[in-house]
């Protein structure tokens, strides 16, 4: 007896233009926290924190891109970046911080549906290890702007589409 | 000084175990052959397990268990009193978590039902002899000086137990839908974890991961990294051993020998 699908099955062609659009996806996030991590308004320790999810939303871009192979754009979504970059900015810290929450549960529930489409397990694999991460990302940003455990829970979040941002 | 050499010595172990397969090869007089020849007493007949298949079914039920095991934690854990004080906001977690988890549990034999299969609403039997009994009993040793500690410590374990099982079985469904289905509870199980994350280690230091200058341990971290990890988590829990460490365990998903086949019943 064994587990079943002990080897993962590669990305179809279909999967891998939606792991092109999380791995844009993903670049935006990385800008988006670049710009924050900038800003005046954080100490020392915050932007250390910020760099972190930065290098985390890197990471994932460049993950997503290995397995979409020589067809990954690894540019930045622009539609999800210029989404969140009119609230990523100015110096009222919890605003920021609850955009950037706003951009990880979004993120979330993207790549949730995409666990929900892709055919091949080695992107749907993949995925789900970076949206776990992600609603971690969420969780913290809740409680260090002192929001409630029902804020840090919750995603309401719309996912987006791939064909409503290219 | 050997009294024999080593040739002798040789040559004696030769016809020592010629000796002893001739004498187990013989038949006895007067003795009924019996299949329990080589044993001492009576063997009784083995029954081997049945042949279980590893299914969407048995990968949902498996996943079922293990939120009856964070409720039945959480339970003992409220039970033991000692969310009081400084902890008493931790109970109030608990109380919150414990009741996600019924509804995580809840969904998931949905699932089952669905698909066909028998809603398992209990504890996953292997886990809880392997982790749970023992953690709790060490949480409860009246050695312990640091109950409510080791109950989060033990809680956040678990918690990331559960999203790394979520996690761990995506590439095992075969229905996509119920990839989707299975991460939408991981990614709250993780989300659990990062809570009791910041209640182990607070505030941005115990955000991203570090280590702990005195010990050179790593500290808990909310986010442990770029990718959800699946890995042996370490739990230290109970009181202070003689030697003045305390003692470790290892959890693990679960595998071939505790998921819940269908064969598998609640006590």
């Amino acid at each position: 007896m064994t587990l079943p699908a002990a080897t993962p099955t590669p990305p179809t062609a279909a999967d891998r233009a939606l792991l092109g659009f999380a791995n844009s996806a993903e670049l935006a996030a990385r800008d988006l926290y670049a710009v924050a991590a900038e800003l005046s308004a954080f100490n020392a320790e915050e932007q250390t924190m910020l760099v972190g999810f930065h290098d985390h939303h890197l990471a994932a871009g460049q993950a997503l891109a290995g397995l979409v192979g020589k067809d990954a754009s690894n540019v930045r979504e622009d539609a999800v970046y210029n989404a969140f970059r009119g609230k990523v900015a100015g110096t009222d810290k919890s605003a920021i911080f609850d955009a950037l929450r706003e951009l990880e549960n979004t993120l979330v529930s993207t790549h949730l549906s995409l666990v929900g489409v892709l055919e091949g397990t080695e992107g749907s694999a993949l995925v789900a290890s970076i949206l776990s991460i992600q609603a971690r990302h969420a969780a913290a940003l809740a409680l260090l702007d002192g929001r409630t455990i029902t804020d840090a829970l919750t995603n309401e979040a719309a996912p987006l589409a791939p064909e409503a941002t290219s | 000084m050997n009294r024999y050499s080593r040739r002798q010595m040789l040559r004696f172990g030769g016809v020592g175990a010629a000796g002893l397969v001739l004498a187990a090869c013989g038949k006895q007089a007067g003795v009924e052959e019996s299949k329990n020849i080589t044993a001492v007493g009576v063997v009784p007949e083995s029954e081997g397990l049945p042949n279980a298949e590893v299914n969407d079914i048995v990968l949902l039920r498996t996943a079922a268990s293990l939120e009856y095991n964070a409720i039945e934690t959480y339970e003992a854990a409220i039970g033991l009193g000692v969310f009081t004080g400084s902890f008493a906001a931790a109970g109030d977690i608990a109380k919150r978590l414990r009741d996600d988890h019924r509804g995580h549990a809840e969904a998931i034999n949905g699932l089952v039902t669905k698909l066909g299969g028998k809603p398992f609403t209990c504890g996953n039997p292997r886990l809880s002899e392997i982790y749970i009994s023992p953690a709790l009993g060490l949480i409860t040793d009246k050695a312990n000086e640091t109950p409510a500690l080791d109950v989060v410590v033990l809680a956040h374990a678990l918690e990331n137990l559960a999203a790394q099982t979520y996690q761990s079985v995506v590439t095992m469904l075969s229905d996509k839908a119920l990839r989707q289905a299975a991460m939408t509870i991981g990614q709250e199980e993780a989300r659990h974890a990062a809570i009791l994350a910041q209640a182990l280690n607070p505030g941005l230091a115990g955000v991203l991961p570090s280590v702990d200058e005195a010990t050179g341990k790593p500290n808990v971290a909310t986010v442990p990294g770029a990718f959800g990890p699946l890995t042996p988590i370490p739990v230290t829990l109970g009181p202070v051993n003689p030697d003045g460490s305390r003692t470790s365990l290892n959890l693990e998903t679960p595998s071939l020998n505790s998921l819940a086949y269908d064969y598998v019943t609640c006590a």
